[in-house]
């Protein structure tokens, strides 16, 4: 595990990506600590749209709100529709997929033919159904919830893979002589050498996790309860930030979305690197 | 391999297609499929989704631009109200202001009118329409409560140079339904709302359909269904194409109002076109860019326009004059918003000056209590006294807000419960009842509206009323508000300028003559104030209501309308949050110059297609 | 039967399995928007209704009880009424002048299984109900006005983003060196960019700024859509934003792709070969990018999916007349029959999309032409 670590080190393009990341999370968990103004509040004297200044540094938004404290206030929402999505989507698509590799047979095929239908379905179009059918009380969490029950579809598939490649080992098929069950198998036997893996996929579905939140705040059918990264972006288009060219309004938001997802793809593709070396020089 | 050249192949096809694609942008100007842009005036504003139909006798919700609605640019009313002096200005027919009285209304029909077809406007046209609903059901414009029917007499003219008879005159009576609404001033609303139709065209459609308007509703009437040809109008423009991006109006250089109202000259534009745009946040953009000539979206911060050429009609705040006035409806039948004490708490924690300037972008004058606003047309009718000793105080700030509203709950009777933090928690009646939080219904992505909720909410917590937002999709919000079926509203009624306000809009807000009981649709009085047969019920509502359309004596109006808006204010019927436009109204020098504005007043504040604003058509000219 | 032609054999499997999918795909598109208690006719009614008798909203009512097929028929096809107790708004029994409980007429909804029913024979019928928000115009209507662009849109950004995107990509891992130092961050920023944010970004610039390019629409107000000249240059003038909103960001998420795959492939024994037998440099880029085209197909069908979602937000950034468009609209507007439409059209393409797609496998990969690859995917 340490030398892994010692290992990712080594990688720039690693470190970078760990860095933007943490960086993140720590603004969003304890920003409000070093920067906090009430996101509700509007400043009636700096007015709409006011520009950059020492009270704010972003400027305000439409309705007189600190642009900072609504980035911080986004940026925890993004993350937090991100891990749960991730969560959500990583557990069921590890799960279908080491089972469905691991056991194969009939109940991989249809396993693989649940897996292959989301593939196939757009998650974009399902999403638009579910939220535009959940009129009232749709919250972060919920939407978090829909983007995991309906992004897990690839890392299931590329689970599979791994699982059944793994099926015919030498010390699985010790286990299985040993009578041990098939659970038992999959959690002591399997599973451990497919963590750096799955820990791979997780990063992944976080990041498409906020991309997706994004997409369906975009076109107004995200959380009602709460200020993310694409609600501020939408208000932005919906009152008259392009129009006027007032670049303060979106640009921030969309540099912290796309560092946000940039950082995970960096560790993401990082430890590709580190665990399959033929990526390395 | 082979798969390898067939895929650069394909990506040296595909890119080749590409550049073609992006080399014709560079553009050459006017071939025969464009329309040029110096004869052709682009509006927006109205219709944003693909046209359903252009049939005049159809739903008007149904009816795309320019048929639904009010527009006069294919069918024309009989004659146009001037929202700037309050005048009815002559179109099809002219009003005949001293033969009319209680008892009916009078125009002349002008001689020279005639449809498309070369068929002159009669009577006979006029009395279709207004007495389709006596004679069919399922009529979208039913008269029969306002007029009993329309009669008809010929007049001559006479030259009073050479004593000739120059021509004959059709001279029609509206007679007022005595037994019904008996109300000249609705039906004065009526002569300039309802457009005239080709009789000889509908009248033959409904009986090849079997007697039934329903059946003629349904026809699209984007082209005559006699010769499939343009369809038989009587206004300066007409139909030319429309698709799910567009309206094409074409210039009818035939049309009799050149000649008759004009004096010969063209209206200036050959061709009216509505873009059909997805958002208020494309059309300004187009309007930024000189791709449109005028809009009646809302265009936020329209200061910031002027060096792109885009105007409003006032150049400093309020930018526009007020017409109408969104509110928040009060359901009176919902506790705690029964009692008076608590509406008027919740008035009074209300932030306006946010709402002025975060929701509306300054586009309104300072509020007066009350239910009248302060134009030029009704402002007359305000007492400032009435209005400072009964009205809700809106220029409080801060604590002294905040004391206030505490100090009207404790009347009502209603106690905020904070918690350990020191938030709002809930309201309790003082027997320690709980009250369930209350909501205020908008609809979803009003931006404008959803601002001034947002803002609202904010103060209400802040002064300790347990209020929220609570924002519904456009299919849910319209039953809701006619059902009854919401604590708090936003609603703007009478949202037209028409020439029987500020009468309209207290009957629309405070009438008990229509009085719906919950569940039951209320098209006025939505708030279920002043409910027959309680012990609150305030009869001089309902008489005064009854007896302003009759006054004739400008004395005994002034006193009524005082008397409506003092009881308004002690009641706090509901509450009034900004004076906005009728439309709004902003332009572009871009193309088409000298656009009426506060300093060129010669056309109201209206886009050049409807009411009186047709003429600005006739006056506008090229940009240099 | 089928042995002597695998991949005639493994075309029809895969034919068989997409077909399955486009059902459960209507099944989803049926089941979805009916979790909500969202019934058409409530919402057609509450904007029609204003004004007529209890008489007319009653026939209206019956009209769109049957338009929507929701209502159980009898032999003759007219509506069925059950007679119910009524209550008003705050649940209370109403009573009639004998104090008694009022019974009023209620038409009897048909069943969720059988409008389903009558829901998939209507698609197969190329008949996707009436539209809620134009009614009555026919979702079908809507859709073929619509489609079209999408595919415009579409088609072009997806088919050279993928081909760009792996030419790129094969050269950058071959390459390495600083072209790829550059490269391949600057292409994995880009993939992390939301297609929209980049659309607004465009817009602002080139559009507002620089007014270089039109910020929306699919072409001039002043032309007249048709089979003229000026028509189709005015389109190619409107399609250059939204064509780059979404093709950077397609070409660098293939790109970043192709680059480990050939990077992979160029660390294979083979590779390192093919080098030391001193191959030419072409020769072997060609094989790499042979080897690693296969897995970059089947990345193309998996990802297609999320590609299709992408671009439909671009549409609504640039009010692009497309199928994402006509959604967004009816999103706003609560229009279930059209957003339902929408959702199996883009369905279906994608659908055939990636059935294209495994043609196409079928034709390159050897495999399946030794009738190897028998199972499903």
């Amino acid at each position: 595990m340490v030398k892994l670590l010692k290992n990712l080190m080594k990688s720039p393009m690693f470190v970078v990506g760990i860095v933007i990341f943490v960086l993140s999370l720590l603004v969003a968990v304890f920003g409000p600590l070093f920067y906090n103004v009430d996101i509700n509040a509007r400043d009636i004297v700096a007015g709409p749209y006011a520009p950059s200044s020492a009270e704010h540094l972003l400027g305000t938004d439409h309705l007189g709100r600190d642009y900072v404290s609504l980035l911080i206030a986004g940026l925890r929402s993004s993350l937090y529709v991100g891990l749960i999505a991730g969560v959500i989507a990583t557990t069921i698509g590890v799960f279908i997929g080491l089972f469905g590799g691991f056991r194969g047979g009939w109940i991989d095929e249809v396993l693989n033919m649940g897996t292959n239908l989301f593939i196939v379905i757009p998650q974009f179009v399902i999403l638009v159904l579910i939220s535009s059918a959940v009129k009232e009380g749709r919250s972060l969490t919920l939407i978090g919830l829909i983007i995991g029950l309906t992004s897990w579809s690839w890392s299931a598939r590329s689970v599979r893979a791994q699982a059944s490649s793994l099926r015919s080992r030498d010390h699985i098929a010790l286990a299985k002589m040993n009578g041990d069950g098939n659970l038992k198998i999959l959690l002591k036997h399997v599973l451990p050498y497919l963590l750096s893996y799955v820990f791979m996929v997780f990063i992944m579905q976080v990041s498409s996790g906020i991309l997706s939140e994004a997409s369906i705040s975009m076109i107004g059918l995200g959380p009602l309860d709460s200020t993310s990264l694409g609600i501020i972006l939408n208000q932005a288009k919906d009152n008259g930030a392009l129009s006027d060219s007032i670049w303060i309004a979106f640009l921030p938001a969309t540099l912290v979305i796309t560092l946000t997802v940039f950082a995970l793809y960096l560790i993401n593709t990082s430890m590709e690197g580190v665990f399959n070396p033929r990526l390395r020089k | 391999m082979n798969s390898l050249k067939t895929i650069a192949k394909g990506t040296i096809a595909l890119s080749a297609c590409f550049g073609i694609l992006v080399g014709c942008s560079g553009g050459s100007e006017a071939s025969s499929d464009t329309l040029p842009r110096k004869e052709t005036m682009y509006l927006s504003g109205q219709q944003w989704g693909t046209p359903g139909s252009f049939n005049p006798i159809a739903e008007s919700w149904n009816a795309a631009w320019p048929v639904g609605g009010r527009f006069n640019l294919m069918y024309e009313p009989l004659i146009t109200y001037n929202t700037l002096n309050g005048q009815m200005e002559p179109l099809l027919g002219s009003l005949v202001e001293e033969l009319s009285n209680t008892d009916s209304i009078v125009v002349d029909l002008n001689p020279a009118a005639k449809w498309s077809d070369g068929v002159p406007v009669t009577s006979k046209d006029v009395k279709f329409i207004f007495e389709l609903g006596h004679h069919y059901s399922g009529v979208a414009i039913n008269t029969s409560e306002q007029i009993t029917g329309v009669n008809v007499n010929v007049i001559a003219t006479v030259d009073s140079a050479s004593g000739d008879t120059t021509s004959k005159v059709e001279r029609l009576s509206f007679m007022i339904n005595k037994n019904g609404r008996n109300n000249p001033l609705s039906v004065k609303d009526l002569l300039q709302a309802i457009r005239i139709v080709p009789e000889h065209v509908f009248s033959k459609l409904i009986a090849e359909h079997g007697n039934s308007v329903e059946e003629v509703k349904k026809i699209m009437m984007d082209k005559n269904p006699a010769d499939g040809k343009a369809p038989v109008v009587s206004g300066p423009y007409n139909l030319d194409s429309y698709s799910t991006t567009k309206i094409i109006l074409k210039r009818r250089d035939d049309y009799w109002g050149n000649a008759a109202l004009h004096n010969g000259e063209l209206p200036a534009p050959k061709y009216i076109v509505h873009p059909i745009y997805k958002s208020n946040e494309h059309s300004t953009i187009a309007l930024h860019d000189g791709d449109l000539d005028a809009s009646m979206s809302f265009v936020p911060r329209i200061w910031r326009k002027k060096i792109a050429g885009v105007h409003a009609w006032l150049e400093e705040p309020p930018y526009f004059t007020a017409g109408a006035m969104p509110m928040m409806m009060i359901n009176t039948q919902h506790k705690p918003l029964d009692n008076k004490y608590f509406r008027r708490a919740v008035a009074t924690a209300i932030d306006y000056i946010a709402i002025r300037q975060f929701a509306v972008s300054n586009y309104t004058s300072e509020l007066e209590p009350g239910l009248i606003m302060p134009t030029n047309l009704e402002g007359k009718y305000i007492n400032k006294e009435d209005c400072a000793k009964y009205g809700v105080n809106l220029s409080l700030s801060g604590q002294e807000r905040i004391d206030s509203v505490q100090a009207l709950l404790k009347l009502a009777g209603v106690k905020s419960v904070y918690n350990e933090d020191g938030v709002l928690d809930h309201m309790e009646y003082e027997n320690g009842e709980r009250i369930k939080t209350l909501f205020i219904t908008s609809p979803n992505g009003w931006t404008d509206w959803e601002a001034m909720v947002t803002i609202a909410v904010e103060s209400m917590r802040k002064a300790g009323l347990d209020i929220r937002e609570g924002f519904v999709d456009g299919g849910q919000y319209w039953p809701a508000m006619g059902q009854g079926n919401f604590d708090l509203v936003m609603h703007k009624p009478t949202a037209d300028v028409t020439p029987s306000l500020p009468w309209s809009r207290f009957n629309e807000v405070m009438s008990s003559r229509d009085w719906a009981p919950l569940g039951n649709w209320a098209g006025t009085n939505i708030g279920r104030y002043n409910q027959p047969g309680t012990p609150e019920y305030r009869p001089e509502v309902d008489s005064l209501l009854a007896a302003v359309p009759l006054m004739t004596d400008s004395v005994a109006i002034a006193d009524a309308y005082r008397t409506l808006n003092r009881i308004f204010m002690e009641d706090q019927v509901a509450i009034p949050l900004a004076y906005l436009p009728e439309q709004y109204y902003e332009y572009s020098d871009h193309v088409w110059t000298n656009w009426p504005n506060s300093q060129n007043p010669y056309a109201p504040q209206q886009l050049p297609w409807i009411g009186s604003g047709t003429k600005i058509l006739w006056n506008i000219k090229l940009s240099k | 039967m089928l042995k002597q032609y695998p991949t005639l054999r493994y075309v029809l499997q895969k034919g068989f399995w997409y077909f399955l999918t486009f059902i459960v795909a209507i099944a989803i598109n049926f089941a979805l928007p009916r979790l909500g208690e969202n019934n058409p006719v409530d919402i057609v009614m509450g904007k029609a209704a204003q004004g007529l008798s209890p008489e007319e909203a009653m026939q209206k009512k019956e009209t769109l009880l049957k338009a929507f097929g929701m209502a159980e028929l009898d032999d003759q096809g007219k509506v069925v009424y059950d007679t119910v107790p009524e209550f008003d708004a705050n649940g209370k029994a109403v009573l009639d002048e004998n104090s008694k409980q009022k019974m009023i007429p209620q038409p009897r909804l048909s069943s969720g299984i059988s409008q389903f029913f009558v829901y998939v024979k209507n698609v197969f019928h190329g008949d996707f109900g009436l539209s809620y928000s134009q009614y009555p115009k026919p979702v079908i209507e809507i859709i073929k006005e619509s489609l079209p662009w999408t595919l415009l849109i579409q088609a072009p950004t997806i088919l050279l983003g993928w081909i760009f995107g792996n030419l790129l990509g094969a050269f950058a891992a071959y390459k390495r060196g600083i072209f790829d130092k550059v490269f391949f961050p600057v292409a994995m920023f880009l993939n992390g960019i939301p297609y929209f944010v980049f659309g607004m970004l465009l817009v602002a610039l080139f559009s507002v700024t620089l007014g270089w390019f039109p910020a929306m629409n699919a072409y001039g107000m002043d032309v007249i859509p048709g089979f003229n000249l000026a028509f189709f240059k005015s389109v190619g003038y409107y399609y250059v934003l939204p064509f780059f909103s979404c093709f950077p960001i397609l070409l660098s998420g293939q790109a970043t792709g192709m680059r480990s795959m050939a990077i992979y492939e160029l660390g294979t024994d083979y590779m390192k070969y093919a080098k030391w037998l001193g191959l030419r440099e072409g020769k072997i880029i060609s094989y790499v990018f042979r080897n690693a085209m296969l897995p970059q197909l089947t990345g193309l069908a998996q990802s297609l999916g999320a590609m299709v979602g992408g671009a439909l937000i671009t549409e609504m950034i640039f009010s692009y007349p497309g199928l994402g468009m006509a959604m967004l609209t009816a999103i706003q507007q609560n229009d279930y029959a059209t957003i339902q439409g929408c959702t199996l059209m883009i369905s279906t393409c994608v659908l055939l999309a990636n059935f294209l797609v495994d043609i196409l496998i079928a034709v390159f990969d050897p495999r399946v032409k030794a009738g190897l690859q028998m199972g499903g995917k």
